[in-house]
């Protein structure tokens, strides 16, 4: 993953390339790094299958969708939002609430339901959590915008959000019946066996990737997050970028929220913070894979396609260590590790890239 | 003077990768003397000093000091030599008092000091670098910049160092405060300091060294007696070949409608509202010191710092900025003093930076349009003499020149019709400083209007086709190319009321 942004293009073969741009230690690192995980690849037993190739990316697909929006949120330099599990807690509650609710049912009384009805309980259910989604992730890019602390303002926000998901749903599982409308984003696959949710992380990266590359707004993300008092003395204030990029980063976790509902026909605001994921904690883990695919902390350095790469990364060597039968300590330490030792390759990397300032 | 020499570098070398900093080069200063040590941004001298206060230990060559052949291994061990350095950026902690400042270090000072005892202790150091009616107990922050310098440089003193090297002391100063610098440095002379100048302000150089020492892509020129050049021969010994005249010709300007008018402007920093006229094709000078308030009314003009009130009369309507936003959408650039505080976005490319705010005319429909951005980059690029190919490099790894040149060259790409500039050539070799002359000067002459706020008397005295003066907040005068003279000018600037009694026109020789 170090070797997207070489960009002189000399005369240099790409190993020559390689010597020139990155020092000797973090080709050392990532040469070490190469070699343990190829040699684990290649020993591990079901590993390199079709199968399991789809179940890496299926597991990657709900923390990577979230990771691409909190992306936009660290491009942009307001750091992070601490809020995101809480954010997918709100939303889960409010989706499966409204899935279940007795007025929200469009299909006839008796028998049952028609697939129309049943699209039109998911499209009332989806619209209502979106518009939540928006508002929270409005109220906190205005506070950020106006320049609160990111830390502070995310952390109050999860108290805030996770405590209404909570008394809302009197902090008992919600559970809707089958056949429901969401199921088709849950477990459903319209192309072979590829499931939809996959298939919906892979437009997701996509787009994100253009929108930062091609478009007005994706330029003022990296220039906001490069130096914010130079964007706003070029026109661009970090108040308008702050409540975009966090409404962006609210709904990407309300998205995941809903195709997890989809999944388990249920709902509880723990989903997030002890069912899911390697580390149980979602928050972490999506900063994690923040981190993992090498975006700036600081901001203005990065990309979408980054982290999406981040997200299979981390996916696949959890993978790998579950097919070797580690348990879930062991894959939480295999993380941490990984969050460490990128921080330390794409630190070396970026101070050999740059002049001394 | 120099009989005896007290510090000689000889064929110093000293490589960065691939590139040379230093080729052959050497260093020498007497007893007693002040040496010069001036070159382009970019020739070796931060090295040379580096090298010389300990901070770089991977020279080759030969290091005599006091007649020993020495390599000292780090900072400290030069200063306990005797070689003390004062940095470009200050090292003082903002919220200590003076006398705590000077005595950071702990030596000379029992280890149990209550606040007086270093306040006394502290005074006979401040009297030494003329602070002497400063109270050592005030708190640093409290101190202008000019005077904090002094500060750091009474610390060093008190280390009774032998040689002092003073790295661009007066960069950021204004002209009262460089004065005090200047006398500073002569008194230090007088006591049998040897102290190293480096220095951008070649009037300086020749005001107070005695010889000077010109690096030219890392090598040096041997040792000239100040007194044998002028500001030409030896801006010709920096760029190897010669300048002819820095500043572009000025010729008389018709000035009949006025594209922006300024009134009832109150910023803070600024006494009483400001009114003013800015037109067409003239390039108008704000002249005034460090903490005049010239760069808060551009900043207020630009809304990008808050004024009281106020308006401006611009293109058939009357407007206040409130943001720069607003003043950029109607054709309004502003390039501020500090350009890596909001002047450049250093990590990114070249091309991102110059297009930067322009970004909505470059694209529709919110897509960014990639071959029109090269294009009108390219053509930037190609105005303010950077090398197009750079274009994808990030900004940060230009050296200071081209980075002004590209903070001001981002402003092309909105077409301005008003362009404020702030210190234009701040910490900007002379090469490129001719060069961002020639290019405002350029512009307006297709039609812009550009003013110019700046602290360095020859920029404010050669560029502007007129000058409006401030003092301490409060407009003082307005000054026609005729009378634009440095002595009229200082004297506006330094002590309008004539309140010190000092004889501006003996200064301003």
């Amino acid at each position: 993953m170090t070797d997207a942004t070489a960009m002189s293009g000399d005369d240099l073969n790409f190993i020559q390339r390689i010597r020139r741009d990155y020092s000797p230690l973090v080709i050392a690192m990532v040469g070490l790094f190469l070699v343990v995980f190829l040699a684990g690849a290649t020993l591990t037993d079901d590993f390199l299958t079709w199968f399991n190739v789809k179940t890496i990316i299926r597991d990657a697909a709900l923390v990577g969708i979230m990771a691409i929006g909190l992306t936009f949120v660290t491009l942009s330099g307001n750091f992070f939002l601490l809020s995101m599990k809480e954010i997918a807690a709100l939303s889960i509650i409010c989706f499966a609430t409204l899935m279940g609710a007795d007025w929200n049912q469009w299909g006839p009384a008796e028998g049952d339901p028609t697939t129309s009805a049943l699209m039109m309980t998911f499209l009332v259910a989806f619209t209502a959590t979106m518009i939540i989604a928006t508002i929270t992730g409005a109220i906190q890019g205005a506070l950020i915008g106006l320049g609160g602390n990111p830390i502070v303002v995310t952390l109050g926000a999860a108290g805030l959000f996770f405590g209404i998901g909570s008394w809302w749903s009197d902090n008992l599982v919600v559970s809707y019946r089958r056949p429901h409308g969401a199921e088709w984003l849950g477990t459903g696959s319209f192309i072979g066996d590829i499931p939809n949710i996959t298939v919906a992380f892979i437009i997701i990266a996509v787009v994100a990737e253009l929108t930062l590359r091609y478009t007005t707004f994706g330029r003022q993300v990296y220039l906001v997050g490069a130096n914010r008092a130079a964007g706003r003395a070029t026109g661009h204030e970090n108040f308008g970028m702050a409540i975009k990029c966090c409404i962006i980063a609210s709904v990407c976790a309300a998205f995941v929220a809903v195709a997890f509902s989809g999944q388990v026909s249920s709902a509880h605001v723990n989903y997030f913070s002890s069912e899911f994921g390697s580390s149980g904690d979602m928050t972490i883990m999506v900063i994690a894979i923040v981190m993992v695919g090498g975006n700036s902390i600081m901001g203005g350095y990065g990309s979408t396609l980054r982290t999406s790469l981040g997200a299979i990364f981390i996916s696949s060597i959890d993978n790998m260590m579950v097919l070797n039968g580690f348990n879930s300590g062991a894959r939480v330490l295999a993380v941490g590790l990984m969050i460490v030792f990128s921080i330390i390759v794409f630190a070396l990397v970026r101070r050999g890239s740059r002049a001394v300032e | 003077m120099a009989d005896q020499l007290l510090l000689q570098l000889t064929n110093i070398n000293r490589d960065y990768g691939a590139i040379q900093a230093l080729k052959s080069a050497s260093f020498e200063i007497g007893h007693g003397e002040i040496m010069g040590l001036v070159g382009e941004n970019g020739a070796g001298k931060s090295t040379m000093v580096k090298i010389i206060g300990g901070f770089d230990t991977g020279f080759t060559g030969e290091y005599f000091y006091d007649g020993e052949v020495r390599h000292f291994g780090s900072p400290t061990a030069a200063e306990h030599a005797g070689i003390a350095i004062a940095q470009q950026e200050l090292s003082l902690i903002p919220t200590m008092s003076v006398a705590e400042n000077i005595f950071l270090a702990g030596d000379g000072v029992p280890q149990v000091a209550s606040k007086g005892l270093l306040a006394k202790k502290a005074k006979p150091f401040l009297e030494e670098v003329g602070l002497g009616h400063i109270n050592p107990m005030r708190v640093t922050n409290r101190l202008s910049v000019g005077e904090q310098h002094l500060v750091e440089v009474a610390r060093l003193i008190a280390h009774n160092p032998q040689v002092l090297i003073l790295d661009e002391p007066t960069a950021a100063l204004g002209e009262t405060d460089s004065i005090r610098i200047l006398d500073m440095v002569k008194r230090l002379k007088e006591r049998g300091k040897s102290v190293i100048y480096v220095s951008h302000r070649l009037d300086e150089i020749f005001k107070i060294c005695d010889r000077v020492t010109v690096l030219r892509d890392g090598e040096s020129q041997a040792p000239r007696a100040a007194t044998d050049m002028d500001v030409n021969s030896l801006v010709e010994l920096m760029l190897g070949f010669e300048l002819g005249d820095m500043y572009p010709a000025r010729r008389p300007i018709t000035r009949e409608v006025p594209i922006l008018k300024v009134r009832d402007l109150w910023p803070d920093g600024i006494l009483e509202p400001i009114s003013f006229e800015v037109y067409p094709r003239e390039i108008l000078g704000l002249a005034g010191q460090l903490g005049s308030g010239t760069s808060e009314i551009l900043g207020a003009m630009a809304g990008s710092t808050k004024s009281r009130g106020g308006t401006l009369h611009y293109d058939g309507e009357e407007f206040m900025a409130s943001r720069p936003k607003d003043a950029i959408r109607r054709g309004i650039a502003f390039c501020s003093e500090d350009r890596k505080h909001d002047g450049l976005f250093l990590g990114r490319p070249i091309m991102e930076n110059l297009s930067a705010p322009s970004i909505e005319t470059i694209s529709s429909n919110g897509l960014l349009n990639g071959a029109k951005e090269r294009a009108s980059t390219t053509e930037n690029a190609i105005k303010f003499t950077v090398d197009p190919k750079r274009l994808p490099q990030e900004a940060g790894v230009l050296s200071g020149g081209n980075q002004q040149k590209v903070a001001l060259g981002k402003w092309l790409s909105i077409s301005p019709r008003v362009i404020l500039v702030n210190e234009p050539t701040r910490g900007v070799d002379v090469g490129a400083r001719a060069e961002i002359y020639q290019i405002l000067r350029d512009l307006a002459d297709q039609g812009a209007a550009i003013v110019v706020a700046s602290t360095d008397i020859q920029e404010i005295t050669n560029l502007p086709d007129r000058i409006i003066s401030f003092y301490r907040g409060v407009q003082i005068g307005e000054l026609e190319l005729g009378r634009m003279t440095s002595a009229s000018i200082l004297e506006q600037i330094t002590d309008p009321f004539h309140e010190a009694g000092i004889a501006v026109s003996e200064r301003a020789s």
